[in-house]
């Protein structure tokens, strides 16, 4: 989700298994899962968390478990 | 009958549940905001309803959510009432059909219709009880739109749902379920069918639920024997997974079926949100808000409003006292009792009742907005850095109010040792019970710059707190795990109804202890101030009280305050932070024209003044906050602990102030 790391990209996610489980089981529960389309809203400075957004829904996260969301842009 | 509510977090259930008690429960715009079972009655008495904390699925990760699955596993209910926010259908629906797997009687509340329609959802709910197999009454639970109808739909409809395994997991699962159903025959009342699935998902309390009623070392290779087969033969990663995709499959159905999507308008929410959790803009804002509240509450509309109703207390109404006392012809030592402790312990906390509730008014906004779990999100990064998450800073927010509920909140956290050290921080909170405190010796000795030298004491708690955290999640409570993900809900533009409603349920708790609790100890504090070893009617210097406090006076010597009258106090506001301010009024009881703030000018210097106010800051947290700690950590070791430490720092800290002060000729 690298290249992603910007407000504003989109992308569909395509592999959550390298994202600790606990954090995977939480994005699941927002109905995040591979398949769904992600939209970054914004990143927060100094390393701080991003916040995405999916089906109308947002969600933030820390930057270290958003790097390891596999996704193809959009 | 008994009703329980049961949804998403963040859909409404306690709005609903206010709505159609006619009780006041906590309600606010983030998740987390219920973090244990309320029981109330239904406004024309058709049975009790019980509120639950919000969850995503019936597996929980998080303490409040492990509240629900018990209830499931251990409490009987009539009916389930099932929330749903209507325009998040897909994901709410995940947590109906383990709903309605559970096999008791359930009905359906579809809420916020009025968002869903804003953002351009329609739902056909007749079609979808159709589906599902039970009602769905159509609700707006913040205005009460559509509650009777569902009053109705509860107390008459038939509410057995008829249709019964909406989701067919496929022949591997169904085989395993009928195994499971075999070895289970007869050991449970609840739903064999419900509990496999569970099971086979991983559910940690299911799993002890089913050990304890049947041999786990028949029940595990059933389970593991699935997994295997289905990983095998269709690659998926997990039973779990493969649960949820089965369910997910049957929601994209359901959904298809029964809303419809127009194009719609961009939420406000997403302007607002480019700018509060703007990448720099975010902090600045925060910290601002914050000043801007504390510049209300003590300088720009609290304080004027509290002088007044000081002029009140000790004008008309204490002459008002005297002159009833005269015409009853009351001994001495009532009047005495009336005039020098009544009104002048309760009266002197009464008077920050203005400031008090401008506080909890904020408090209430930030709350009910949606803005508190965006703090979470641009405190992260702080947070994470001294072993804790942004979450944590919810619990510390509410603790400015009450650090009770404060601590409470906590429940949120999903690991235990983040939980605990919030457990542990959260009383360095500043709460509202400290604040007449500050109020009284900053009008004494800061008048000029009253309300920054009350943000510096906030802030000093903060900070204190974050660097604590910082020292005791790297020796004490070590461990690798942490974990953010946050849900961030729509603004919400706060209704004044919902603002006062939630305003006046913190602030009544300060008045009612003021009646109570307050009241008592005043009197309490008085005789022991009017009676001494020599008799009653004693010079104060030679009472009970000034014995009492003489005996611990030199301990706070070197912090600048020594004196009997400080110490006596400091005691007292063991039992309630109130209580100091109380105290402090009767032991300096001045006849009504001169202030108390004019006589302080005698017993502290401006340095000593300060050194008090950041000793009350963080020593140890009052008696209900200890008993909350104690219930919360369940340990009496962390519950010493925490007073421990929090009467350390404050020692420290105020002899570092005090002495470093002098040193530097400050007085
Ligand atoms: N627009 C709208 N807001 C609602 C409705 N019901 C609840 N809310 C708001 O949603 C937020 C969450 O409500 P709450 O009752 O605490 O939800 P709970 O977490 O499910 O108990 C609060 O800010 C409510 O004011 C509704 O029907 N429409
Ligand atoms: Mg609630």
């Amino acid at each position: 989700m690298f290249g992603l790391l910007k407000a504003g990209g989109k992308g569909k996610i395509i592999n959550l298994s390298q994202v600790g489980h606990l954090v995977q089981r939480r994005l699941l529960d927002l109905g995040i899962t591979e398949g769904s389309e992600i939209c970054v809203k914004c990143v927060m400075p100094f390393g701080g968390p991003v916040m995405i957004e999916s089906c109308g829904q947002c969600v933030g996260i820390r930057r270290r478990e958003a790097v390891q969301i596999e996704v193809v842009k959009l | 009958m008994e009703i329980a509510l049961i949804g998403n977090p963040n859909t409404g259930k306690t709005s609903l549940f206010n709505n159609l008690t006619g009780s006041y429960e906590y309600v606010g715009n983030w998740s987390g905001v219920t973090v244990e079972k309320k029981v109330g009655i239904f406004k024309n008495n058709i049975g009790q309803l019980i509120d639950l904390p919000g969850v995503y699925t019936l597996n929980p990760l998080s303490k409040d959510e492990g509240v629900v699955t018990s209830f499931f596993l251990n409490e009987s209910v009539d009916r389930l009432l099932n929330i749903l926010d209507a325009s998040q259908l897909e994901r709410n629906l995940h947590l109906t059909l383990q709903l309605l797997e559970f096999e008791k009687p359930a009905l359906i509340g579809l809420n916020m219709i009025d968002v869903a329609n804003k953002r351009g959802i329609q739902i056909d709910a007749g079609k979808l009880s159709e589906v599902l197999g039970v009602p769905v009454v159509p609700v707006v639970a913040r205005s009460g739109k559509g509650c009777d109808k569902l009053v109705d739909a509860i107390s008459t409809k038939s509410t057995q749902p008829v249709k019964k395994n909406l989701v067919y997991y496929g022949k591997e699962v169904e085989e395993a379920i009928v195994t499971l159903t075999g070895m289970l025959h007869g050991k449970t009342d609840l739903s064999v069918r419900f509990l496999a699935i569970q099971y086979f998902e991983g559910n940690e309390y299911v799993r002890d639920y089913l050990h304890s009623i049947d041999d786990q070392q028949k029940l595990n290779p059933v389970k593991a024997k699935l997994e295997s087969k289905l990983q095998k033969q269709y690659e998926v990663k997990s039973l779990a997974n493969y649960i949820y995709q089965k369910r997910k499959e049957v929601i994209e159905g359901i959904v298809a079926e029964v809303a419809r999507k127009s194009n719609s308008v961009i939420p406000l929410s997403e302007k607002i949100d480019s700018i509060v959790t703007n990448r720099f803009l975010g902090m600045p804002i925060f910290l601002l808000l914050m000043y801007f509240m504390f510049m209300l509450t003590f300088d720009w509309l609290g304080t004027p409003l509290s002088d007044l109703l000081d002029g009140f207390l000790t004008g008309p109404i204490t002459v008002g006292f005297e002159k009833v006392l005269t015409a009853i012809h009351a001994s001495d030592f009532i009047h005495a009792l009336i005039i020098e402790g009544l009104v002048a312990g309760v009266g002197g906390v009464l008077v920050f009742v203005p400031q008090i509730f401008i506080l909890f008014f904020f408090i209430s906004l930030l709350e009910d907005s949606g803005y508190m779990a965006r703090v979470a999100l641009v405190m992260d990064r702080i947070m994470e850095s001294v072993g804790l998450n942004g979450k944590a800073f919810i619990p510390m927010m509410i603790g400015f109010g009450c650090n009770v509920p404060g601590i409470m909140a906590a429940r949120t956290i999903e690991t235990p040792r983040e939980r605990l050290l919030t457990i542990l921080l959260t009383p360095l909170m500043s709460c509202s019970a400290r604040l007449p405190v500050y109020a009284l010796f900053v009008g004494a000795f800061f008048a000029g710059n009253k309300a920054l030298v009350v943000l510096s004491l906030y802030v000093l708690g903060i900070i204190v707190a974050l660097t604590l955290a910082k020292i005791f999640s790297t020796t004490i409570l070590k461990s690798e795990t942490s974990l953010f993900v946050i849900e961030l809900p729509p603004y919400r533009l706060p209704q004044f109804q919902s603002l006062w409603r939630s305003t006046w349920d913190k602030g009544k708790g300060f008045v009612r202890k003021a009646g109570t609790f307050i009241f008592a100890g005043s009197v309490f504090i008085w005789l022991l101030s009017y009676a001494g070893p020599s008799g009653l009617k004693v010079d104060m210097d030679h009472s009970y009280l000034a014995a009492i406090g003489n005996a611990i006076a030199p301990i706070f010597d070197p912090i600048g305050f020594g004196t009997w009258q400080a110490s006596a106090s400091l005691i007292t506001g063991f039992l309630a932070k109130e209580a100091i301010i109380s105290t402090m009024n009767i032991i300096y009881f001045v006849p009504n024209d001169a202030s108390l703030q004019g006589l302080m000018a005698d017993y502290y210097t401006p340095l000593a003044a300060y050194s008090f106010m950041v000793f009350i800051l963080l020593y140890i947290p009052c008696l209900a906050t200890v008993a909350t700690i104690y219930k919360e950590t369940n340990s009496k070791k962390w519950t010493a602990f925490s007073m421990i430490y929090a009467f350390a720092i404050a020692y420290v800290l105020s002899l570092i102030i005090y002495q470093g002060g002098k040193l530097f000729g400050l007085v």
